[in-house]
């Protein structure tokens, strides 16, 4: 036993790694589909859906893509959905980019998007306008004016009617893997929009205290999250093969935690056994 | 004069910026829009400095043979991304788009996901209970990863009620408590900033 335990105790992190590397990439080859079990949407996922859905036709939403290539396995899927509900809305989308590295994950996706079946009709400068970068903090200075919104961008159009701050806009969506959204809850007060944000599994915590106060009306948490919001788009009629970029992946992210635990378990157990041989 | 110039230019930003909250609309927009094109042109300044300070820093090591190959890779790749965006463009489709696609987002995201394989290493060494309060932390954190992933659900139904209850109770409150305090704190230093007691953004 004593050899066992100094066996374990002394692993190479390499094979820590190669069984996390394989817990992650194995689900997506067949013969692990039983990892896929159904799951029920959380209240928090349910509202983000609905919000959007009770939007009227025309009426302007901001969505802030504050991600890049880092955190869009969790990200993506969400801002992607988020997109295709509001088309089919028929709301008036504004994207803006607060980094620089998103930018382009953002138009990739935008023009993906009209390659889709149903979303080949979406145009920039009439379904959706792409606001473009400006610095980090100067954005939020800019926002938090009384300024004419066109002038912030110096674009012109149809999309823009009626807009000239940001209380004309409904809702603001912020996707972020960051703090980055308490900026927006803090304009929240000045124009009086209604936000609800999707975040990474791990800034999600941070976010609940604003879900209890009122000031966020939604929130999509993790991967999950991003799962759960599908579901519900799917239930509601959208195409399966078009929606289930979060749900590939819920698989690999069961697997993950498993190994996880086997390693916290296995490191305790470890320290318990030494405990007790030290004692004696 | 070389202090007393940006405490002053640090008491009127301040002190306009935190008035025009309080009285939106008035003369105090102008004097806020004043400091904010300030803002920008010392952001992008901040932006222009920054990459002659890559561009210095890579000739430097370059001409003294100090990782001379790292830095003529670095600067290739940035001189040929400059040249795909100027000559090509930048909208999806483009040559600049593909490097970007095909090689900046792999290893971008890459680098991200190296955190599961620390994590799971220090989970493995240091996640033990070596206290009661260790214990509590455990256990509550088997209930939040189970209560995220769809098998939690699938063992036990009530496993996602426990996790959920566990984020609104004692997670919220620890968070409320923190971000009561960083917001009296950045009050606090906003305060000392604009009376000129806090002067270690002038370097004293």
């Amino acid at each position: 036993m004593d050899k066992l335990v100094e066996k374990l105790k002394k692993i190479d992190k390499r094979w820590i790694y190669l069984l996390i590397f394989l817990s992650c990439i194995l689900p997506f080859f067949p013969g692990f589909e039983f990892l896929n079990q159904e799951f029920s949407e959380t209240k928090e996922t349910i509202a983000f859906y609905d919000n959007i859905n009770e939007l009227k036709e025309g009426d302007a939403v901001f969505i802030d893509w504050a991600f890049d290539p880092t955190t869009q396995a969790e990200l993506l899927p969400m801002a992607e959905q988020t997109l295709k509900q509001c088309f089919d809305k028929k709301l008036r989308v504004f994207i803006y980019f607060p980094f620089l590295t998103g930018i382009s994950l953002g138009e990739n996706a935008l023009a993906k998007l009209q390659k889709e079946p149903g979303y080949e009709y979406i145009e920039e400068g009439v379904h959706y306008q792409n606001l473009g970068y400006l610095p980090l903090m100067t954005d939020m200075l800019l926002f938090s004016m009384y300024s004419d919104f066109k002038g912030t961008f110096g674009k012109e159009g149809k999309i823009f009617k009626g807009l000239n701050t940001f209380a004309d806009i409904k809702y603001v969506m912020c996707f972020s893997g960051s703090s980055w959204p308490e900026s927006y809850i803090l304009l929240q007060r000045r124009f009086g929009f209604k936000m609800q944000v999707g975040v990474t599994a791990v800034i999600g915590p941070d976010y609940i205290p604003f879900l209890q106060t009122g000031q966020l009306q939604g929130m999509l948490f993790g991967l999950k999250g991003a799962a759960e919001y599908e579901n519900i788009r799917v239930k509601a009629g959208s195409d399966k093969k078009f929606n289930r970029k979060a749900n590939a992946g819920m698989a690999s992210l069961t697997l993950s935690h498993l190994v996880m635990f086997m390693f916290i378990a296995i490191g305790n157990l470890i320290y318990l056994f030494e405990k007790k041989v030290k004692k004696i | 004069m070389k202090k007393e110039i940006p405490l002053l230019i640090g008491f009127f930003a301040t002190i306009g910026w935190y008035l025009e909250f309080f009285m939106a609309g008035t003369f105090f927009e102008n004097w806020k829009m004043f400091f904010t094109n300030g803002f920008k042109t010392v952001t992008i300044v901040g932006l222009l400095v920054g990459a002659f300070s890559v561009l210095r820093i890579n000739f430097k090591r370059i001409k003294y043979n100090n990782d001379r190959w790292f830095s003529v890779y670095q600067l290739s790749l940035i001189g040929f991304m400059i040249l795909l965006g100027v000559t090509r463009g930048v909208n999806p489709g483009t040559p600049f788009d593909a490097m970007f696609t095909f090689g900046f987002v792999p290893l971008d995201a890459t680098v991200f996901s190296l955190l599961a394989f620390y994590v799971a290493s220090a989970s493995y060494r240091s996640f033990r209970i070596k206290s009661i309060e260790s214990a509590f932390l455990l256990v509550a954190a088997i209930f939040i990863m189970l209560s995220k992933i769809p098998l939690g659900e699938a063992m036990w139904s009530k496993i996602p009620v426990i996790g959920e209850w566990i984020m609104d109770g004692p997670t919220s409150a620890g968070k409320r408590a923190i971000l009561f305090g960083a917001y009296l704190g950045g009050l606090t230093m906003m305060i000392r900033i604009a009376f000129g007691l806090e002067r270690s953004h002038i370097s004293e």
